[in-house]
This record gives C-alpha cells, structure tokens and sequence, in this order.
C-alpha cells in the first residue's frame, strides 16, 4: 500500500505494510538481520547438515524401536508435508501419518494424502473437527477483529499432532517449519496458535457454541508432553536441501501429487484468509513474507518476487465466488462477511492470552514483591 | 464409462456426517457439503442420503436442500419418508430418488401411490437384511429394530409389483464391516427382481463391488466405509474409484 512513508527493503520484499518493520541506515529490515541470526543458528554448513541428519534419524530409529512408529508427520497434502513424507521414508522411518480435518479440505488435498500414503504405503490417522464446533471458532475470530483467523485451524493441528504422539507411543514430530522458505513473519501479522488462553477469551466473547470436541491443548498438557513424555519436534527441513521447486517437481514425478496453487492452499479457508482477507482488512499481504522468506534462502532473486508481487494479490473476478462460498460455507449472510472484512482492525494484544497474563498488572506486582 | 453404477452411501445423523457399523454407534466423519463438493470433483455417478435420525426428529428439508444445492449428481434420499407428502417435497427440493423404508413395510400403499404420482424410476425402496435371534437372515425394519416374517424375495418382489422401481438391498448383518458382500443374497435377488438392484454393505474394496456386480448380478453397488475411510486406522478421507481404475481393475479379471 504505498503512501507518503512506504518504505521497502532494500534487501528482501518487506515493506512498511508491517507496522513494526525497522530499516538499518542501508535500507535492510529487521527481518533480514533476524533471517542472518536463526540462519546461522538452524542451517549448518555441508557436511556437518548431512551429519546432524544422520544422527537425529539413528536417534528417532532408536526411540522407535519395539513399536510400531518411529516417529508422526503431519500431512495436509500441500509441498512441505508431501515433501517430508516421501524424505522420512527414504530415510527408513517408519512414519504415522496424521491429519487434521477442518472441513475445509479440497478436492485436491484429499487426492494427494490418498496417493500419498497409497505410494509409499504410510498408515494414516485422521481427527476430525466437529464442523459446527470449527465454523463457530472461525467465526469468533472473524467477528474479532484480529488479523490471525487462522489460529483455530492451526491450534487443532498442534494439539492432534501432540496427542496421536501421545497416544501412539511416540517421542519425535517430524515437523515442516523451515528456514529456506518461511524465515520471514512478521510479529504484527499474526499471533502464536498455541495460546489456548488467547483462543478461549476470543471464544467466549464472540462464540455460540460450546467446544466440547474440539481439539485443544493448554499449557500444562504442553509441559506434560514435552518434559514427562519427552515428545519433541524435529524440523527436518532444516537438514535438507529444500528448494519449493525441485520438491514440487519431485513430488510430482513420485507420488502423483498434484498443485494447487499458492502456499498453504490445500485449506480452503486459509486460501481465503491469506489471500484476500488479510489484504483487504490489514492490508497483510502474506506473499511479501513469503518471498521474502525465498529472496534470503536464494531461491528467488529479488527481481523475481518483486514481477510475482505485481499480479494482484487474488483475482477479483473470482473473488465473488469465494465470498460467497466462505459465507454459504460458514452458515452467514455475504453482506454479513463483508460487514465483518470492513469492520476496524484489532489487536491480538487487546484479548486477554498467556501473554497479556505474564505481564498482567499483578504478575508485575508478584514479580516486584518477589525481587 | 464405468459399465454398472458405483454410489457412495452417505449417512446423516442431525446435519453431521456419521459412519455407522451394523448401523450403530455412529463416529462423526465431516461436514456433509463439503464431503459433497469432494465428490462432486472426483465426479461420483450418484450418491445415496439416508438421515439415521429423521424416523425420529424429522426430515431436514432445509438442510437437504443445501446439500443437494450443492451437488452436481443425482442424489436418492432415504430416512423418515412416511408420507406423499413428504416424498413431493423431497421432489421439490431436487432429490431424484426417494428410498422408502420402514413406510413400505407398515404402509405398502404409499409404494404405490408414489410410484403412480411421481413415476416408479424414482421410487426406492429399502430392503434391510439381518440375522435374527435364530440365526436366519430375515427382512428387519423400523431402525434394524423389527423383524417381517416375510422372505426377503418375496417381499422385493412384492415391492415391485407395488411399483418400486428400484431396490436397495441393505445388509445390516455387515454393514460398516467392509468384509466383503454376501453374493448369493445379491445373486438370489438379482435374479428374480424385473428392476434394478443396488447391492450394498460390507464392501471393503474395489473387488467386492466388481463381484457384486458380475457374480451378484446387481446393476448398481453402494458402499459407505470404502469411500470414506482410508487404511488400517480407518482414517477418515474421502475416497472414489475413478473410470479408469474400474476399467483396469475389470480388464484384470477379464
């Protein structure tokens, strides 16, 4: 959106459409220091990447053996699942898939899981969310006002994930998080999933239904799974090369697995929200973090991003469509979803959450009396 | 074009999808307009509705709608139809098929006063088939609940001299078991019915309902489990043949 102050980075695509960007005296955001630092941190040099690999997969080797899993990977059908389960297979794991339905599956992320665990012969366990329980959270969050509407969908994830480990006996997620293409995210866009706190308050203001089946995880089951059960993740990504294009390309030829698009739109909603919702009511445009993200791992040049980012964020003569499907899909009127896209943007910080409760007015006081 | 009909069996328990084994305890499986639009793109010949809860609660009309809003095949619907009436509204709203039930049985009059109203190629009716206390397959109804003392031939064959144009022969007995079909039930009443039959329960893969087909003699197949479930977990993911695959899996028998 540019304006009398738009400022992008030098660098990356970033530009001021992120409240809370910093630029150096070269013109570089802050995202591209902070890039530098976890880069340094995650990915290490060839040859000792190739080593940590082995490591960690004769780890998960180890803590699988005697049971039926060696470790979970969650699968949504989009590039980076897909991608992981056919590399964990090369690798001899004997993975479990898991897979969270939101009910807002696509045709085509349904066909991938099936080819995929089809081909390379991976049981598959699936949760499904009571539909009337997920359309009653979405809402909430729309009727909210806050930027991140995705955090029910992603919050259903972590918790299905944790407890399948858990219930399978199993100690390692094999997670997608990487560096090479989702290294830049800025804070002000959205707000951690995993603050069950931040997810009730939103609820019980804005919700009609009552979650009893929905999956959650609070921060004591957290502590439980991660100290006493000794879950943890493994963000496998890191250690590989990972190149969005040669992945799709190689998922293609081996697994049959078809495109759908943009990133993360095997969800139908999350296509929405990204595409358009974040847009027009934040003016977030997911896309420059995401080639922000390529532009710093040098999948992309800076060039190259900045021609993609010149096609409009979503097609507006589809768009109607959309509108109406979301709408018909979430049980609202059309006007109802554009009165909610218009109404005033809000905070993630002026709802109450495990943040707003470590710096609560009595937390402080706790803390004073303490020191 | 595959050479016999292939129909997924949806079951609806108030606006959830549910699966059901022997017709009981029913595990949520999704959102049935979604399910719908899923098939809807793996272009499914024709789907089959039956509301487990609408003998007691009602029919849905509103929420049928929706569903059939949104679909671009065919779609028979069954649960709860006890009245003309409630079969022209069922009409109105885009169902192609009406399955009757439990009505055929107390009030096999409406058999035929549909079949004379609307036409008998869009009158069904149900034929649930179960094992009794003394280990005989016998005709149940009213939710699996009553028993006919009537063969369950002869009653096919009396429905159709009503004016079903159509019958579905329910196996409650493996329903949900996806351990193949029973063959010589399917056979027995393939051969002596004058119209279609649609075999359905327990098939478990691709090769049950290619034998229910050309060892069975049914003209149509249905299933629910194997088109929304997916390995040995039983994970839910919704699931269809394509042509292609039939015509591959056909040419291997062949």
């Amino acid at each position: 959106m540019p304006s009398a102050s738009f400022q992008r980075c030098r660098r990356c695509v970033m530009d001021t459409s992120d409240p809370e960007i910093v630029f150096d005296s070269d013109g570089v955001c802050n995202h591209c220091h902070f890039h530098d630092q976890i880069r340094s941190r995650y990915i290490l040099p060839a040859g000792e990447r190739e080593k940590a690999l082995e490591q960690r997969i004769r780890r998960v080797k180890a803590e699988g053996r005697g049971k039926k899993y060696d470790c979970i990977i969650g699968l949504s059908g989009g590039v980076d699942s897909s991608y992981i389960a056919l590399k964990v297979k090369e690798l001899g794991l004997r993975p479990l898939a898991v897979h969270m339905d939101g009910g807002w599956n696509s045709e085509l992320a349904v066909s991938n899981i099936e080819n995929i665990v089809d081909r390379l012969g991976i049981d598959l366990f699936t949760n499904v969310v009571e539909w009337d329980e997920m359309r009653d959270l979405q809402l909430s969050f729309f009727r909210s006002g806050v930027p991140n509407c995705d955090i029910p969908q992603d919050h259903a994830i972590i918790a299905v994930l944790l407890k399948a480990a858990n219930a399978f006996g199993v100690r390692t997620i094999v997670r997608g998080l990487n560096i090479a293409t989702e290294s830049v995210l800025p804070q002000a866009w959205g707000y951690s999933a995993i603050d069950l706190r931040h997810i009730k308050a939103i609820h019980k203001k804005y919700g009609q239904v009552k979650l009893k089946t929905f999956p959650t995880c609070s921060i004591l089951e957290l502590a439980y799974y991660y100290a006493f059960k000794k879950i943890t993740y493994y963000d496998i990504l890191n250690n590989l090369e990972y190149d969005k294009d040669k992945a799709k390309e190689l998922i293609t030829a081996e697994l049959g697995w078809r495109d759908y698009g943009g990133k993360h739109h095997e969800s139908l909603f999350t296509k929405f929200f990204q595409s358009y919702y974040l847009v027009k009511k934040f003016g977030f445009d997911k896309r420059l973090a995401h080639y922000s993200s390529l532009v710093l791992a040098g999948s992309m040049t800076r060039d190259q991003a900045l021609v993609a980012l010149e096609k409009p964020p979503y097609d507006d003569d589809r768009m109607h469509l959309e509108l109406n499907f979301v709408a018909n899909k979430m049980e609202i009127e059309v006007v109802e979803l554009e009165r909610i896209i218009a109404s005033p943007p809000r905070r993630h910080t002026e709802f109450p959450s495990y943040k707003s409760l470590l710096f609560s007015d009595w937390a402080t006081r706790i803390r004073k009396f303490l020191k | 074009m595959k050479p016999f009909r292939i129909i997924p069996f949806l079951l609806l328990e108030n606006r959830r999808l549910v699966k059901t084994i022997h017709y009981r305890n029913p595990r949520y499986i999704g959102d049935p307009i979604n399910a719908v639009r899923i098939f809807n793109e793996k272009e499914v010949d024709e789907l089959a509705l039956l509301d487990i809860n609408a003998a007691t609660a009602g029919i849905n009309y509103e929420h049928i709608r929706k569903i059939v809003s949104e679909a671009f095949m065919p779609i028979a619907y069954g649960g709860g139809v006890q009245r003309l009436e409630d079969i022209r509204t069922l009409f109105q709203i885009g169902i192609e098929k009406v399955v009757i039930g439990t009505a055929a049985v107390e009030s096999p009059e409406l058999v035929s006063q549909a079949s004379a109203r609307f036409g008998s190629q869009s009158i069904v009716v149900s034929v649930d088939v179960k094992t009794d206390l003394w280990g005989n397959r016998r005709v149940f109804y009213a939710n699996a609940r009553r028993k006919l003392k009537e063969d369950a031939v002869a009653f096919a064959q009396r429905m159709v001299a009503l004016g079903a144009g159509e019958i579905i022969l329910n196996d409650v007995d493996r329903e949900g078991s996806m351990k193949g079909m029973d063959l010589p039930l399917i056979r027995s009443m393939s051969q002596a019915l004058a119209v279609p039959l649609v075999a359905s329960g327990g098939a478990g893969s691709l090769g049950d309902l290619l034998d229910a087909w050309q060892s069975g003699g049914a003209h149509a197949v249905s299933a629910g489990s194997l088109f929304v479930y997916k390995g040995p977990l039983r994970a839910v993911l919704i699931n269809y043949p394509q042509d292609s695959a039939v015509q591959a899996a056909l040419s291997k028998r062949a």
